[in-house]
């Protein structure tokens, strides 16, 4: 009987972990954990730290169960709360981080190195963009939000996601430069990245 | 190539963020504009290049940690539980009143004797004496009419 039930909804959910139910917060740690953590894991780049990250998140979130009024999605609340969470972290590895990121080079590898190369010069150039870069481009390249959500989450008018994520974009083709500027493959000598 | 004035735009049409009216009018304007159409491609470059980032592996052990971390810190469990042991404070508190009250009631029952306690007894003498009575004027009735007997 019980299998012809829809699955609660997140809202359910919440309401019920308000009202005392333990399981009902274990389910939403289910449905959302591994979302946070590929969020907290390309906005710090470390486990251990992405893990901490997505713990404080549901711990915070536990905590605020009552002062959430079910206003934005469940997801959306908590990516707020995780990019709240990241912005404090980087406030304390800040100078570490800017001192490791001077000694890398901003242009990686070209092109038609091995796929784990290109994966990793990604990672690494999301992780050179400045927090608010950061964040944008994370949420929408790699979280797949709505300019509304991502305004949501940021807490800002949709417009300056628009702007944000133009210049974010632009800082990030700077840094995988290689990919955009650099010799394609059997693509001749070409200098743009534009052509056809 | 200098960049046009819409290029900021080409985000919004790469994102599929534009309503429909606006969205057509701003493919008219890639067909004609070289420097948006550049900044289009670049994008999708882009966003195919992030696509091939696979999501991070959550860890299998984190769930268990995350539930723990959720168990441990049960703030409005612990408020529930502190209501419950307020609850049952409250009741082993009033047992022990009254526990109290029963004790100190059978020790002053030990010192003085309540008044209807006294009443009872004095009434069951009073009867106890009124009895003797009937029983004495009994026996002199009886002596009385066997001594006429007797005279």
């Amino acid at each position: 009987m019980d299998n012809d039930q829809p699955p609660p909804t997140d809202w359910e959910l919440v309401k019920r972990a308000r009202s005392g139910h333990v399981g009902s917060f274990h389910e939403l740690v289910d449905r959302h954990a591994p979302m946070l953590y590929g969020l907290a894991m390309r906005l710090v780049g470390r486990a251990e730290d992405a893990q901490d990250l997505v713990q404080e998140t549901f711990s915070g979130a536990f905590r605020g169960l009552r002062a959430f009024g079910g206003r934005s999605a469940v997801k959306t609340w908590l990516s707020q709360i995780l990019v709240r969470q990241a912005a404090r972290y980087y406030k304390k590895e800040y100078r570490r981080r800017a001192i490791l990121l001077d000694q890398r080079p901003t242009a990686t590898g070209p092109p038609g190195q091995s796929r784990a190369d290109l994966r990793m010069d990604i990672a690494e150039a999301i992780l050179a963009l400045e927090p608010p870069y950061r964040e944008i481009i994370v949420l929408r390249e790699l979280q797949g939000m709505t300019y509304d959500e991502i305004a949501a989450v940021l807490r800002v008018p949709r417009g300056t996601v628009e702007s944000r994520l133009f210049r974010a974009r632009r800082r990030l083709q700077e840094l995988l430069k290689e990919y955009f500027f650099g010799p394609r493959p059997g693509a001749g000598e070409k200098e743009s990245g534009a052509a056809p | 190539m200098r960049e046009c004035e819409q290029i900021s735009r080409v985000s919004a049409y790469h994102d599929g963020e534009m309503p429909p009216a606006e969205r057509a009018e701003f493919r008219q304007h890639l067909s004609q504009c070289v420097s948006c159409a550049a900044e289009l491609e670049r994008l999708e470059r882009l966003t195919a290049l992030l696509s091939s980032l696979p999501p991070p592996a959550t860890p299998p052990w984190m769930l268990d940690r995350l539930y723990r971390a959720v168990d441990l810190r049960p703030v409005h469990v612990l408020r529930r539980m502190a209501e419950a042991l307020s609850a049952v404070a409250a009741v082993i508190l009033i047992a022990c009143l009254a526990g109290l009250a029963m004790r100190s009631s059978s020790q002053a029952s030990a010192g003085a004797m309540p008044v209807w306690e006294s009443r009872a007894l004095n009434q069951q003498s009073e009867e106890s004496t009124f009895g003797g009575r009937e029983e004495l004027v009994a026996q002199w009735m009886a002596q009385d009419l066997s001594g006429k007997d007797g005279l």
